[in-house]
């Protein structure tokens, strides 16, 4: 009896095992046809629409409801985008069922939606990091089958580009130019007896170690290098700031070759030891990195959100009131500088049931006139270039003059369908190198040899 | 040892263990009555000169929403209530039942059964958070109490009848057998004598199994979403893109452990000795 | 009819199937197709942003595995991190249960605040001890500067060793409660009779203590520990929050490994592979244990 029922179970999880084995797996469907499955259709695999409610018509006579989810903008501590979100709804009839929280929430949200080929959402957040990896799986609706022609002209250009998938057209449209800025403490400056900020990298090193010795601060920056994404960040833009590549557009590995981006590792490292750096900063996320800076401790902050003046200009948060001010990212020689740009923008999913209504939204929410209505209330960075010349706006916010000239020199990252695993390798042996237990060179050509499969293939 | 001797060491380490659970936890009360700036100090500031209620206000009256007053802490509240009390519930009804017949009961693939369900919970819950996320899609069971309930029940039964199952097996089984020659059968018995005599280990595994469901981070996040969504998923989504919003985590923090040691306050006085007194001869 | 029902009933072999079913049928109504499909999946190659390279490659991933140095140090690194933690779970739970079994006055205080780690969000504890561990304004930093153990503020989480110390300190204090409150109520569930009979016969209190006392919560502890061991192997949030892994992979525990893979790499056959080989390493030990508790269990 008990070997009887031990055999029946057996037999009972071995059927179960073949059926799974022949079950198709979850594939995403490519955009718009339905999914091909072979085998007994186990309810894992079919993806058959849920709802098969009407697309074309975005008259507001029928009630259409579309789901939004897309991060809290940093600085949006009113609300300010959900009564735009509200606005739409007013004006269109369309109802938006709007889902706002962190980023790391959202990203683990939509991932397992978009990677099974749900249709819970018609607007998605699509971020910089993940456009090559979207593009190449085809999760996303090229936009230029609802746009008009010519309608991204007077965009920002580079955040166009960001955003354009290898088939050439365009698959979001941002609404968080989060580009960063290199801003400094003037008044710590001018006790340090410095009068204007560096225009080198030289200088920077020059000018920490002075106000350090001074006594004005504890360090010349608290960089944020934590074995975490955001490390993958800072290893773009020191790259970027010192005049190196990453790969170049075939995929294939500059880091590794370049003397730029060797220099940029070494002059990240060498900050730590010389004082330079705050060595806690290995252990650093970037809200602690802001922490510090607001705090008074550190002289300046080459990567601040662009809404940083606001927290900087706040007793509740900050011991560094009027003392901040807008400077350009330092380069190699003078009159070089690059900025790093983290953007995030508006997609519709493939298999979004109300693509003509998701349109209408983003097309409202990335018009002039809601950057402008943002822009006044939260500081949000318009992607419309003339706006950074619109009287009322820039005499609300005169550093915008600082913004707009390092806008022009902007760059993403880099974009590479195995950027995930970019991001893993890299962090690993930087922070290996940060941390003193390999060199610049080690470091980089570890990089190389734990991405040799990617090498070039885009 | 002397009496007293024995009695000032007990309450040194009584003392000593106090200090040990409690002393970051009142760091963590202290942050979420700060502000910032303050706990940037260096030398630190145990007891801060200033207090705020803001961290607190802030999670009553969302402020980042025109809505108003969207008390979005108090619905997650709700929603781990309903889900932890129900969870508990039905994993204790039938793992109570399951544990007896494991401890007591010879049937065969016992062991298979024991083994089956600690090698359920060997899989870290990641491998199959997509497959299931998929399954529980396609029967509209997502942000939903119910499909969270069912959820918990693949980690908190065996919990529940491991744990229990070892407490039914410590107890002597003469007690049993007398009623079971009095007559009684198997069910009676488990009711009548196994129960009340494992009292305490039943207060305790059941307060454990709310626990677990009250706080269980991973399912409640991919799983739910807005109507059902849980307090640790709420607390999960103070941070913003730069890092974690500590001060408004450690409110919520303070705020989420306070029903459980409620629990635990009110149950401990039932795990009392001497329920067994004088059942056993000899 | 009513005879047949009650001689099922009243037989244990069936009796035993019948009430331990529903049970069953609520764990692995939900888990056996996610489990099944999830195996499935690691036979697969199937990284989502390249579906022209999705292949059968049958234990492909599996061998890819053995040679994935990152996934066999983190392999090391959670073994290590749950047995030490397991290790000190236990010994401190069985303490802290002795201590609080007795009776004295304010025992009742003590016996509600022991849960209070166990019944924090673990998300609220990693981010406390984040906090606590911060280098520049961190309170253990401040406390052992004050208390003048250390001259100068400390950067623990960039220490390899110290890092791993400190995650497995903040994982103890949680854990240690249950295995504490556990051992509680198993003691508080021996009747004193027991003792009484013991002592009669002449036995000293150590003997007492041996013999009886630890002898009867052993199964209890070994299956909190059995059950730690576990859990120690799917913590995340306490590595991924406070050092991402690091310092250079020395906290990198395998569920780190998994998310990286499934969720940021978005290689779903090997992030399956990575879940499954894992828990079958597991499971070896695992049925040694159970076997030998079972025995050890039904054998007193």
């Amino acid at each position: 009896m008990n070997t009887k029922v031990n055999f029946l179970i057996s037999l009972t999880i071995i059927f179960a095992l073949s059926l799974g084995a022949c079950a198709p797996q979850p594939t995403p469907p490519p955009p718009v046809q339905p999914m091909v499955t072979e085998a007994p259709p186990s309810t894992v695999e079919t993806q058959a629409p849920l709802e098969q409610a009407p697309t074309q018509t975005e008259a507001p006579q029928e009630e259409v409801k579309i789901t939004v989810i897309f991060p809290k903008h940093e600085a949006d501590l009113t609300g300010a985008f959900e009564a735009r979100v509200r606005e739409f709804e007013k004006q269109t009839g369309i109802k938006v069922d709007l889902i706002q929280s962190d980023w790391d929430s959202i990203a683990d949200r939509v991932i397992p939606e978009m990677a099974t080929g749900g249709s819970a959402y018609d607007v998605v957040e699509f971020d910089n990091g993940w456009v090559a990896e979207w593009c190449g799986a085809g999760w996303t609706t090229p936009l230029n089958d609802f746009m008009p022609a010519g309608y991204t002209e007077g965009m920002i250009p580079g955040l166009v580009d960001l955003f354009t998938c290898p088939d050439g057209k365009v698959h979001g449209l941002v609404w968080n130019n989060d580009t960063r800025f290199f801003y400094y403490n003037a008044q710590k400056l001018s006790e340090a007896g410095i009068e204007a900020p560096p225009k080198t990298w030289d200088e920077f090193v020059q000018q920490s170690l002075a106000a350090k010795e001074k006594g004005v601060v504890d360090y010349g920056m608290a960089p944020f290098w934590n074995q975490e994404w955001s490390l993958g960040n800072e290893f773009h833009f020191w790259t970027y700031a010192f005049g190196g590549e990453i790969v170049d557009d075939q995929a294939c590995f500059l880091f590794n070759k370049d003397p730029n981006t060797l220099a940029a590792l070494e002059f990240m490292i060498e900050s730590l030891k010389n004082g330079v750096s705050d060595p806690a900063g290995l252990t650093y996320d970037q809200a602690a990195a802001q922490d510090v800076f607001l705090k008074g401790k550190t002289l300046f902050l080459p990567q601040g959100i662009a809404g940083l003046l606001a927290y900087a200009n706040d007793p509740a948060v900050s011991n560094v009131v009027n003392q901040i001010k807008v400077g350009i990212v330092p380069g190699v020689q003078e009159g070089q500088s690059t900025a790093l740009t983290l953007p995030e923008a508006y997609a519709i999913p493939a298999n979004s049931a109300h693509k003509a209504e998701a349109w209408t939204f983003i097309e409202f929410m990335t018009s002039k006139e809601t950057n402008i209505a943002l822009a006044r209330e939260i500081g949000l960075l318009p992607i419309w270039m003339d706006l950074y010349t619109d009287p009322e706006l820039t005499s609300l916010y005169p550093h915008w003059a600082d913004f707009f000239k390092q806008l022009a020199t902007a760059r993403g990252l880099s974009t590479l369908t195995w950027y995930g695993d970019f991001v893993d390798v890299a962090t690993a042996e930087v922070h290996r190198a940060l941390a003193g237990e390999q060199t610049a060179q080690q470091a980089l050509d570890a990089i190389a040899a734990g991405l040799a499969e990617f090498e070039c293939t885009p | 040892m002397k009496k007293w001797r024995f009695l000032i060491l007990i309450y040194f380490l009584n003392a000593v263990i106090i200090l040990w659970t409690v002393a970051p936890y009142l760091w963590l009360i202290i942050s979420s009555l700060s502000y910032k700036i303050d706990l940037l100090t260096v030398p630190l500031q145990w007891i801060p000169r200033r207090l705020t209620l803001e961290n607190y206000i802030s999670l009553f009256v969302d402020r980042g929403s025109t809505s108003g007053n969207v008390s979005l802490f108090l619905a997650s509240l709700r929603n781990s209530v309903i889900v932890a009390f129900s969870s508990t519930l039905l994993a204790m009804s039938l793992g109570t039942l399951a544990a007896y017949a494991l401890a007591r009961l010879r049937f065969p693939a016992n062991n298979l059964i024991l083994l089956l369900m600690m090698g359920g919970q060997m899989l870290p819950p990641i491998a199959i958070v997509i497959p299931l996320y998929v399954l529980l899609r396609s029967v509209k069971l997502l942000d939903t109490h119910i499909g969270l309930i069912l959820v918990y029940q693949s980690f908190i039964l065996p919990l529940v009848v491991w744990l229990l199952r070892s407490y039914f097996a410590s107890i002597p089984s003469e007690l049993e057998d007398a009623a079971r020659i009095d007559g009684s059968s198997y069910v009676g018995a488990l009711f009548r004598i196994v129960l009340p005599l494992s009292a305490p280990g039943l207060v305790s595994v059941a307060v454990f199994a709310f626990i677990a469901s009250w706080n269980e981070y991973l399912y409640a996040f991919i799983y739910t979403n807005i109507a059902a969504k849980t307090l640790p998923v709420l607390i999960g989504e103070f941070s913003t893109k730069l890092g974690l919003e500590y001060l408004r985590i450690a409110a919520a923090g303070v705020l989420a452990s306070l029903p459980p040691v409620l629990l635990a306050f009110i149950f401990q006085r039932y795990i009392v000795q001497g329920l067994t007194a004088g059942a056993v001869k000899g | 009819m009513k005879a047949l029902l009650t001689k099922v009933l009243n037989t244990s072999r069936y009796l035993g199937l019948i009430i331990t079913l529903p049970s069953l049928i609520a764990i692995f109504g939900i888990l056996l197709i996610p489990f099944v499909n999830s195996f499935s999946l690691s036979l697969y190659q199937k990284d989502l942003s390249r579906p022209h390279l999705d292949a059968f490659v049958g234990i492909g991933n599996y061998i890819k595995l053995l040679q994935d140095a990152r996934y066999l140090n983190s392999f090391r690194i959670t073994l290590t991190f749950s047995l030490i933690s397991v290790f000190f779970e236990l010994i401190l739970g069985v303490g802290i249960a002795l201590v609080l079994h007795q009776r004295y006055k304010g025992v009742g205080i003590a016996r509600g605040l022991i849960i209070l780690p166990w019944a924090m969000p673990s998300i609220v504890n990693a981010a406390m001890w984040k906090w606590i561990y911060n280098a520049d304004y961190g309170a253990l930093n401040a406390f052992l500067h004050q208390l003048g153990i250390i001259d100068q503020y400390q950067i623990w989480l960039a220490n390899p060793k110290a890092a791993l110390a400190l995650i497995i300190l903040a994982n103890v204090w949680k854990e240690t409660p249950f295995t504490a409150i556990l051992v509680l109520a198993a003691l508080q569930s021996i009747p004193a009779e027991l003792y009484e009979a013991a002592k009669v016969d002449g036995a000293s209190a150590w003997q007492r203590f041996f013999t009886i006392t630890l002898r009867l919560i052993l199964p209890v502890v070994m299956v909190a520990g059995l059950l730690q061991t576990i859990w120690g192997f799917q913590t995340f949030e306490l590595a991924y929050i406070i050092t991402g892994g690091g310092p250079f992979s020395s906290t990198e525990l395998i569920t780190l490994r998994i998310y990286a893979q499934t969720f940021r790499s978005l290689r779903f056959g090997y992030g399956a592979a990575m879940a499954y080989f894992t828990s079958l390493v597991l499971l070896i030990p695992a049925v040694a244990y159970i076997r030998a508790a079972y025995r050890a269990i039904v054998e007193y």
